[in-house]
């Protein structure tokens, strides 16, 4: 029973994408970014059928297992792009400590200056970092590690629905530029709407992501600590 | 046959990705054992001591359906609803400063890329060109 439920879930999470994804091909609107209308209906579902997460993870945790290697997998792109990771080097490494230093004081700052609890600041500050990286940053400070992985999907969601815009808007163009602003502030829900820019966009994206999370667990610290 | 190679290379990657696990969890490192994976999968590519090929198709069906892969932790919201109507200032705290950080990011990223691009064109250094 436990199984067959486990994989009745695993095919509606595959059926909701595949439908949103024939969505978004149809009205290819920023708005309707396959993971963030998939998210509304399966949430939508389980409120209606009074499913809990508890009960849907017994089958969503397999799809989940699969991102380890996925992470793994994007090494190949890397690969191929190897030429022009070495020539642009020194300005990805710039662009990406500016961005995850921003992030961090403007997230710990803004959070502080409009009063909220201390819990949630310790739990926001790593939220442009991938969400494995971000439960440990934030139980390592004091946060709760659930509650950052919901900050992670705000600011992965919110970036690949609203960054596309935001990167029209100020113009830019560089393949290098968009893949590194997706993935600084969006992790690899960031890199996945890169993806659709092309090989070198999610490349370059999945670079910025490494490197955020590797920046933002060695700063994060370092700017809490003037506040608390 | 297509999809069988698929599974193949996706449990390929499931071994680096389990060999990154326990190199992070051996070394108490702070960085994920899947980002040690792929550095070590890359690191293995560039000493040509695995043959692309061997991780090419699987590499390209995995990255192409990562937004799949992340609805299971982004439904996770749900259990958290109700936080957001006690403090919804803190989801637009999360906006405003991930939207600072892809504008800064990119805009830096530009400006450097632009320069460089430039400077190697007057270099005639045609292959920096993008």
């Amino acid at each position: 029973m436990n199984f067959l439920s486990a994989l009745l879930f695993i095919c509606l999470t595959i059926l909701v994408y595949a439908a949103m994804i024939r969505v978004y091909k149809r009205f290819p609107s920023p708005i309707l970014v396959p993971i963030a209308t998939s998210t509304l209906v399966m949430i939508s579902i389980l409120l209606f059928s009074h499913y809990s997460y508890d009960d849907y993870m017994r089958g969503g945790s397999w799809l989940s297992t699969l991102l380890g290697p996925a992470v793994v997998a994007l090494a190949y792109p890397l690969y191929q792009h190897r030429k022009t990771l070495r020539s642009f080097f020194v300005s990805i490494l710039t662009s990406v400590l500016a961005g995850t230093t921003a992030g961090l004081i403007s997230g710990i700052y803004l959070a502080w200056w409009c009063g909220l609890d201390e819990k949630i600041i310790l739990s926001l500050a790593p939220k442009s970092v991938t969400s494995p990286v971000a439960m440990s940053i934030s139980s390592l400070n004091g946060g709760i590690p659930a509650l950052a992985a919901v900050y992670v999907m705000v600011a992965g969601i919110s970036g690949a629905v609203f960054g596309p815009i935001l990167l029209k808007k100020l113009n830019i163009t560089n393949s290098i530029a968009i893949g590194i602003g997706l993935g600084t502030a969006s992790h690899g829900i960031g890199t996945s709407k890169a993806s659709e820019y092309g090989e070198l966009e999610s490349a370059i994206s999945s670079i910025a992501m490494t490197l955020s999370a590797i920046f933002t667990s060695l700063l994060c610290p370092f700017f809490l600590h003037f506040l608390f | 046959m297509k999809t069988l190679t698929i599974i193949c290379q996706t449990m390929i990657l499931y071994g680096l990705y389990m060999t990154g696990e326990f190199v992070q969890s051996m070394l108490q490192l702070s960085i994920p054992g899947s980002i040690i994976g792929m550095l070590l999968l890359f690191t293995l590519l560039h000493f040509k001591w695995f043959q692309p090929k061997w991780i090419e198709t699987g590499s390209h069906f995995l990255i192409k359906h990562m937004p799949l892969l992340f609805i299971p932790a982004t439904v996770g919201a749900m259990d958290y609803l109700s936080l957001f109507q006690k403090h919804p200032a803190s989801i637009g705290v999360v906006l405003i400063s991930t939207f600072i950080v892809m504008i800064l990011s990119s805009v830096i990223s530009q400006k450097l890329n632009n320069k460089k691009t430039h400077e190697s064109l007057s270099d005639g250094k045609q292959e920096m060109s993008i």
